[in-house]
């Protein structure tokens, strides 16, 4: 796949009227879309408007892609099409727009997905990850307003989650944004926008106390993380699941005690380990009910089973009911990691620059725009966690200066 | 590597056992307290034994040597159960070694039971006495690799 011509007598910048009368200007850039199910992304022309109150325009420089953008180009995540594919990055704001408070041109930012408004009923009771607009933005692909910045072929164009990353520039909510410091390289601070967050909150939201056994069920962006988070918050034993074995090793880099081969009986490994009493935590983080019902099962009693993984809208999951309260094991789910991007983001640069948490391991694939159905189909195939696009201008001079890893420095 | 490594196999060995052992033990009577076909649904390999009771003796409680209290049925064309479990072959062998606790598989779903379980909780205590047989059993059917180290025996 490669990109498209560009429209003819089509300038940097045009003016068009989006039907209330006002003329807004628009910036016509590159974006990886899928103008149906199951229709192979192409990058193409869009025209992106610029940022209305509250919105910022961030050029990206690096966007990560995740397992949910497959589901969209499936249908097993049913989104709105046609659309535009990405919801982690980091890049530049180039542009703000009225009301803009917090960031300004020439920030470097990552670009996150749950824009929590600040005020409904989840975002005042500390779970913004839960954000009603936000969540409501997610489903339909627009802003609050229903509006989406983008048209293609003179036509809405939706976008994945409030971002649409996989493209040259996004226009996001304020919200949706965090800055970030001037060392960090591009594409390590793009996983701190979905997997970061998800994976390492994940296991700093769970009741894991120091010297606990974890296990965590498929070790893609997600669950690599969550190995992280589970050794930053002092677990002993972290258990590692994975059917690929480069994977189980890059898990063991990360801080896994343990490796099992997920093509053998999980369960009784599980239960081996762990002198038959089952771990104190258990993750999944691919999103598929057979592994959702074994990470409860794997569980102790008193134990908690998070799922992290995003399943199928429709999917069900059947569990023993029994051992609910005969064994008090608790099911639990967590979204974005449970995340405040604000407040965590930060945190977790923090922990990057501190050497705790590593994210070179999990930038080693990258591609340029035009190759994200190669990217898709070794996510697919288990060929690589994590695949991130990087764009041609992202190797600044501040990401030159600092490309390998902090953890690994210190050893050096 | 599973235990059986296909359906022959485990009837050859789990099938020889209640055939050939637990059909012929005093608490092989108890069934007729369950009141109906008891199916084992097996996974791993795709399996199915059916225990089908035989006309209930007029006095349980003395078993005649000559006649099982039930026969066996190998493969989908039993009648319909009165209780079914459903595991895969290693967890069969496991329980019948005695290593499951079948309160725990059951929470844990390694076992899943359909039916009134509280007439096959009767049987279960009555189990401690087949246990043994089931490794001798192995031993002298020559399957003693199949016997767990006993360092790891647990329940």
């Amino acid at each position: 796949m490669r990109g498209r011509a560009r429209p003819a007598g089509r300038g940097e910048r045009g003016r068009q009227n989006q039907g209330g009368g006002v003329a807004l200007s628009t910036q016509t850039i590159q974006a990886v879309v899928i103008a149906d199910y199951d229709q192979t992304p192409q990058v193409e022309w869009v025209e992106l408007q610029d940022p209305g109150p509250g919105d910022v325009r961030v050029r990206i420089h690096a966007a990560g892609i995740c397992h949910s953008d497959w589901h969209a180009v499936t249908g097993t995540l049913p989104l709105p099409m046609p659309m535009v594919l990405g919801h982690e990055a980091s890049g530049t704001v180039t542009d703000v727009g009225p009301l803009v408070e917090r960031v300004r041109v020439g920030d470097r930012v990552v670009v996150t997905w749950v824009p929590a408004c600040g005020h409904c009923f989840w975002c005042l009771n500390g779970a913004p990850e839960l954000c009603e607009t936000a969540n409501r933005g997610a489903v339909s692909g627009t802003g609050a307003d229903g509006r989406t910045p983008l048209r293609w072929r003179g036509q809405p164009l939706h976008r994945f989650s409030w971002s649409g990353t996989l493209a040259t520039a996004a226009v996001v909510p304020e919200s949706g944004v965090v800055r970030i410091g001037p060392d960090m390289p591009w594409r390590e601070a793009a996983l701190l926008g979905c997997a970061v967050q998800t994976g390492v909150g994940a296991a700093f939201g769970a009741p894991i106390v120091p010297g606990d056994t974890v296990a965590v069920l498929g070790l893609g962006g997600v669950g690599l993380n969550v190995v992280q988070g589970a050794r930053m918050v002092g677990a002993a034993r972290i258990i590692a699941v994975d059917p690929v074995a480069w994977k189980r090793e890059l898990a063991r880099e990360l801080g896994a005690t343990d490796t099992v081969d997920a093509s053998v009986d999980v369960l009784t490994a599980l239960l081996d380990l762990t002198d038959g009493r089952g771990v104190d935590v258990a993750f999944e983080a691919v999103g598929q009910v057979p592994l959702m019902a074994l990470a409860f099962n794997a569980v102790r009693r008193g134990g908690t089973a998070v799922m992290v993984g995003v399943p199928m809208p429709n999917a069900e999951l059947s569990l023993n009911a029994f051992a609910f309260p005969s064994q008090e094991k608790t099911l639990t789910g967590s979204w974005l990691g449970g995340s405040h991007p604000a407040r965590d983001i930060p945190r977790l640069e923090a922990l990057w620059r501190s050497g705790q948490l590593r994210l070179a391991p999990l930038t080693t694939h990258t591609y340029a725009l035009h190759e994200v159905p190669e990217a898709l189909q070794d996510l697919l195939s288990g060929r690589v966690a994590r695949p991130v696009v990087v764009f041609p201008d992202a190797e600044a001079p501040a990401t030159r200066a600092r490309t390998h890893d902090p953890a690994q420095a210190e050893e050096e | 590597m599973t235990v059986f490594k296909d359906a022959e196999a485990l009837y050859d060995i789990l099938g020889g056992f209640f055939s050939d052992r637990v059909r012929w033990t005093d608490e092989a009577h108890l069934i007729h307290q369950v009141g109906g076909p008891i199916t084992f649904i097996f996974e791993r390999p795709a399996a199915q034994i059916c225990w089908v009771p035989e006309a209930a003796s007029a006095e349980p409680e003395e078993p005649s040597s000559e006649r099982a209290p039930f026969r066996l049925v190998l493969g989908a064309a039993g009648p319909t159960p009165l209780l079914t479990f459903r595991q895969d072959g290693d967890t069969a062998h496991r329980f019948w070694l005695g290593l499951l606790d079948l309160q725990q598989a059951l929470a844990r779903q390694q076992v899943r039971a359909q039916g009134p379980l509280s007439r096959a909780m009767k049987l279960l205590p009555h189990l401690d006495a087949i246990y043994p047989l089931y490794p001798e059993y192995l031993t002298s059917r020559g399957h003693g690799d199949l016997l767990p180290p006993a360092a790891g025996l647990r329940r």
